[in-house]
């Protein structure tokens, strides 16, 4: 597979016509049908795409990332085909409007290469949760390749696009990118703008980036982030810069959260660790044995704010205004909207809405939310702590485990729930973190996970790109 | 913690979410075990004085007072499940005359 | 025995802006059913708010107005509830941190003298659609024009002791909205609408259970609806039988207050803090400008015209009742004319047009022109009426319109004097009954020269030139 910098200078300078790449991407697509990887795409649509390409690439445009096939969640609104979040509630919604991440990605030339499946609404850490169907791990067609983002992941893995556009809430870039093998980039919240990103959890998602190389990953980010004035919670910073990698990590501290390691850790999971650690210090990195005591509320604190902010987010799926309408016994307007609700969203968003509703219902709300409230600044002061005591990235595993089997997780919620353990507290605390591949075990892709202080998505970049270097992707570790 | 079958009626009549007097029990078993979870919280001491984590900027950004609709292609009764007149229609509620 | 009555409201007013609350979409009042809408206020998937200074800075000037303390940080809260005209499922307001809380009102009671009434909290929030149950058989219509639009919700305490004392806090409240140009505060339309909370009780008793009663369209309906709940909960209470927590709506047409029908689940709005939008963090400089740069309110505006203008005090309150009119009676004593006679034709003739037409259809400085020719005795005060209905329609001089209208008064001794000469010739036998004795002749002599003047006489000096010649021998 060609990178995201090669095929965008291909295609500038006329190497390759953004055409070809269309047709091969086509292709790419049609011999992935298999995965169930990709909800809406069509060679018309791709090839139309790239006419647009190639005319303003001999208009002399420079773009960035001209002819570059990325796929999009399809929780990513775009004009064009359809956006139905993986749900029967929203089967043939097109949106009438475009996401500000599209847009940019379009204005930088990108071929939009389709829509990627994912849990619906985001909600799963398997993509089994979709309305149509698993997605396929494109190592193993009985795992899974990690969710939410599953569609993406899976497509990347599979070399049949360079990258791709997922949203996290809680790792769902992060979690499926060490499973698949792929780099999962999520930046600082506030860097990409969300608007038209389907909300799920509105103060953790993330619009997010998979490559295959931290460049990869990095270019489609740098183009994507930077403020916008139609989400009031990005912040005011420039645009994430693509990664100028140093020689090594000479003078840079990086910390190994005790906790992140646990004794029952998966030992494939472990030896990827040890060796990136080895690989680290002789980086010349400093490593450091540090704390972050309350990492364990992460992932209750995650099941109580994810789920109240979600329940309110999907209440306009009501039947009203757009999407899928059903009538119900009685006919009236609740009938309509019980019926609506009842059938469109599937068991685990269900399931999300119901606790969401009940944590936040009069009686409970101090018992949860505001306990989660309270958990949610402990575990970020605790990130605050280590990074104000000099060290500048933090070091773990992404995932207890490599990639499970279908089927194998869900009939327990909570077990389904805690493959995401290192993966939520870093979004809680609204950092940048991000999985690279760090090696496999018994043939199943390990990812490293970095997490940096806030805004500092730069560094963290560089310092993965130096990693990737020194680590090999693909080796067996143990 | 424990939620019963009428708990889970009473908030899924608050989400507008039907839900089938036969799943009743399955749900309750799985809700009650999410909800047993996360109740761990608990046992954090209270502290009403302790700051919210916010991400992202610290103060809201406000925009200037002008027309500018949001760009959007076609109508809204292009998406409607039901419409007439340039209105969206929905089974009129109840009897009562409503506020 | 007597009942007590405790009455708080809760009113609602659209900030006056031109786009809405958290898009860009216009606030425009009367196009057509969802043509005002965008992905933001149609509640579409991914859409995200954007909060609108203007309304913030609206909000911050009315909790100034009414004395309320603003918090430098407030919060933007999800009220999550089901409707067909909420789009998104939730509404949002402010909660548990709102902008502004803790002011206060003082009116003139009609019961009670000046009274003050506490102002629990101000908060933002934006508007739902309008449902429209009659529009289209067996279906309720859904219009998001509304849906969106920045709204001021001002919660009174339950510091009211009668219906025309809330009337007449609403009345008073609403003068300090219009006074500092945050709303129209029109209800016909819509941008200002009362909530009432009432309960009654013995004297010395606990509160009793409230109600709410809604849709009252008028100040006058809200002194009546509250009156026919008050009659109605004082009924059931003499009767033995339990007032219980009910929303009811008022029906101008039969004066009654009707339960609503539905049975709703006790109201379980689940707020929590909207993560869509940081803190509202305000700085203690830009409220003291909101503040410094705040109009002069009706009551010290009343007070000005009383005590430094001299207005009597009825003059000064309905002049004060509106900010247009109180400039409008400023820009005509400043042109020149003393405040009582401008007083008098502001609530006369002034007063009438801007009823019918809602503006000033006469400049002030021509309305003074006018005023300066009674003072001169160049028209009358009657004819002067004349000219100012002519200078309603025409863009002429009021000197002019009288000339043109021959309404010019003579004041000219000459002339007058011939006039005189004319009359007394002309009825000479009631020129030697006056100088027998029967002097209240006068007024005889008077309206002849007036009547052979075809009223251009100036009746002022008339008089003088009259009894001059008849106390002139030979004549």
């Amino acid at each position: 597979m060609t990178s995201v910098a090669r095929i965008a200078e291909r295609v500038r300078n006329g190497g390759e016509t953004a055409g070809a790449v269309a047709s091969r991407t086509a292709a790419a697509l049609e011999d992935s049908t298999g995965l169930n990887a990709t909800l809406h795409w069509s060679r018309e649509l791709l090839h139309r795409r790239a006419g647009e390409i190639t005319e303003r690439v001999s208009a002399g445009e420079q773009l960035p990332l001209a002819g570059v096939p990325v796929a999009l969640k399809d929780n990513i609104v775009s004009t064009d085909e359809p956006t139905t979040c993986a749900s029967r509630m929203l089967v043939d919604y097109v949106s009438p409007y475009e996401a500000t991440a599209v847009t940019r990605l379009r204005e930088a030339g990108a071929l939009l290469a389709g829509k990627a499946n994912l849990d619906e609404f985001a909600m799963g850490s398997s993509t089994e949760h979709s309305a149509f169907g698993r997605v396929r791990h494109p190592l193993d067609p009985e795992r899974v390749p990690g969710g939410s983002s599953g569609g993406s992941a899976a497509l990347v893995a599979a070399g049949v696009v360079p990258a791709a556009l997922g949203s996290e809430t809680g790792g769902s870039v992060r979690q499926p990118a060490s499973f698949c093998g792929v780099v999962g980039v999520k930046p600082t919240y506030g860097r990409v703008s969300r608007y038209g990103l389907v909300a799920f959890g509105s103060s953790l998602d993330c619009i997010s980036s998979f490559g295959r190389t931290v460049d990869d990953a990095a270019r489609v980010l740098a183009v994507i982030s930077g403020p916008d004035p139609f989400d009031s919670t990005t912040v005011d910073r420039p645009p994430i810069a693509p990664p100028e990698p140093p020689r090594d990590l000479r003078g840079i501290t990086i910390g190994l959260p005790r906790e992140y390691f646990p004794d029952d850790l998966d030992p494939g999971v472990r030896a990827g660790t040890d060796r990136t650690i080895a690989a680290l210090k002789e980086l010349g990195a400093e490593l450091r044995q540090v704390s972050l005591p309350h990492t364990a509320l992460a992932v209750p604190t995650y099941y109580i704010i994810a789920p109240a902010e979600a329940a309110a987010n999907l209440a306009r799926y009501d039947g009203v205004r757009y999407g899928q309408r059903r009538i119900g016994p009685n006919g009236d307007i609740r009938a309509l909207y019980q019926a609506t609700r009842g059938e469109g969203f599937g068991a685990e968003v269900r399931r999300r809405i119901l606790v969401g509703t009940y944590v936040l219902s009069a009686g409970y709300a101090a018992q949860y939310y505001a306990k989660a409230q309270r958990a949610r600044a402990l575990i970020a002061a605790d990130f605050a702590a280590v990074f104000a005591g000099g060290v500048d990235l933090l070091f773990t595993p992404t995932t207890p485990t490599p990639a499970f089997r279908a089927g194998e997780k869900t009939d327990d919620p909570v077990a389904m729930y805690l493959a995401d353990i290192f993966v939520s507290p870093a979004s809680l605390a609204g950092l940048p973190a991000m999985s690279l591949p760090i090696g496999r075990s018994d043939g199943l892709p390990i990812g490293g996970q970095l997490i940096a202080p806030m805004f500092h998505d730069e560094q963290m970049l560089a310092a993965a790109a130096v990693l990737e270097r020194a680590v090999p992707a693909v080796e067996e570790v143990r | 913690m424990t939620i019963g079958a009428d708990q889970v009626r009473h908030i899924a009549r608050l989400a507008e979410i039907a839900v089938a007097d036969d799943e009743l029990p399955v749900l309750a078993k799985q809700l009650d075990r999410i909800v047993g979870y996360v109740a761990q919280l608990d046992r954090l001491p209270a502290d009403e004085d302790a700051a919210p984590f916010n991400a992202g900027p610290e103060s809201l950004r406000l925009r200037a007072d002008q027309v500018n609709p949001w760009p959007m292609i076609g109508g809204p009764m292009a998406m409607a499940p039901e419409s007439a007149d340039g209105f969206f229609l929905v089974p009129r509620r109840g009897t009562g005359a409503e506020a | 025995m007597t009942w007590e009555t405790v009455i708080g409201l809760e009113i609602h007013v659209q900030l006056n802006t031109r786009s809405k609350m958290f898009c860009g979409c216009s606030t425009a009042f009367g196009d057509p059913p969802n043509t005002n809408v965008c992905p933001v206020c149609l509640g579409l998937p991914g859409a995200l708010p954007v909060p609108n200074a203007e309304a913030v800075r609206l909000g911050t000037r009315a909790a100034l107005a009414l004395g309320c303390t603003i918090h430098r940080r407030s919060v933007f809260a999800r009220k999550n509830y089901f409707y067909p005209d909420l789009p998104k499922g939730y509404q949002i307001s402010q909660f548990d941190q709102p902008l502004a809380t803790d002011g206060r009102v003082e009116f003139e009671s009609p019961e009670r003298g000046r009274v003050s009434v506490h102002i629990q909290r101000l908060h933002l929030e934006e508007d739902a659609g309008k449902s429209l149950h009659d529009r289209i058989p067996d279906r309720t219509a859904i219009d998001l024009n509304r849906a969106g639009v920045p709204l001021a919700e001002i919660v009174s305490g339950p510091d009211m002791q009668s219906p025309a004392e809330a009337r007449a806090y609403a009345t008073a409240l609403r003068q300090i909205l219009v006074y500092t140009g945050v709303s129209d505060c029109s209800m016909e339309q819509g941008s200002l609408r009362i909530d009432a909370n009432l309960s009654v009780r013995r004297p010395g008793e606990p509160l009793g259970t409230k109600t709410e009663v809604k849709n009252m369209n008028s100040f006058a309906n809200v002194e009546r609806a509250l009156l026919a709940e008050r009659e109605r909960q004082v009924a059931l209470l003499e009767s033995g039988q339990a007032v219980t927590q009910v929303t009811l709506l008022f029906d101008a047409a039969s004066g009654r207050v009707q339960p609503t029908r539905s049975k709703e689940e006790s109201h379980d709005y689940r707020y929590f803090p909207d993560p869509d939008l940081p803190p509202l963090v305000l700085s203690e400089s830009w409220i003291e400008q909101q503040r410094a740069t705040l109009p002069e309110l009706p009551d010290a505006k009343r007070e000005r015209l009383t005590s430094e203008v001299g207005l009597p005090a009825y003059d000064a309150g309905v002049i004060a009742a509106e900010p247009a009119l109180a400039d409008y009676f400023e820009a005509v004593v400043a042109a020149g004319v003393e405040p009582k006679t401008a007083a008098n034709w502001l609530m006369g003739e002034v007063m009438t047009g801007y009823n019918e037409s809602g503006r000033f259809d006469v400049a002030p400085a021509r309305l003074a022109a006018l005023v300066r020719l009674i003072d001169e005795g160049a028209v009358s005060h009657q004819a002067a009426k004349r000219v100012y209905a002519e200078l309603l329609v025409v863009d002429e001089a009021p000197a002019a319109v009288a000339e043109r209208l021959g309404l010019t008064q003579v004041s000219d001794t000459g002339a007058l004097m011939q006039w005189v000469d004319e009359v007394l010739a002309a009825h000479p036998a009631e020129v030697e009954r006056y100088r027998g004795g029967e002097t209240k002749l006068v007024g005889f002599f008077v309206g002849q020269v007036m009547k052979r003047s075809r009223g251009k006489a100036d009746p002022k000096g008339v008089q003088p030139v009259l009894l001059e010649r008849l106390a002139a021998p030979g004549l």
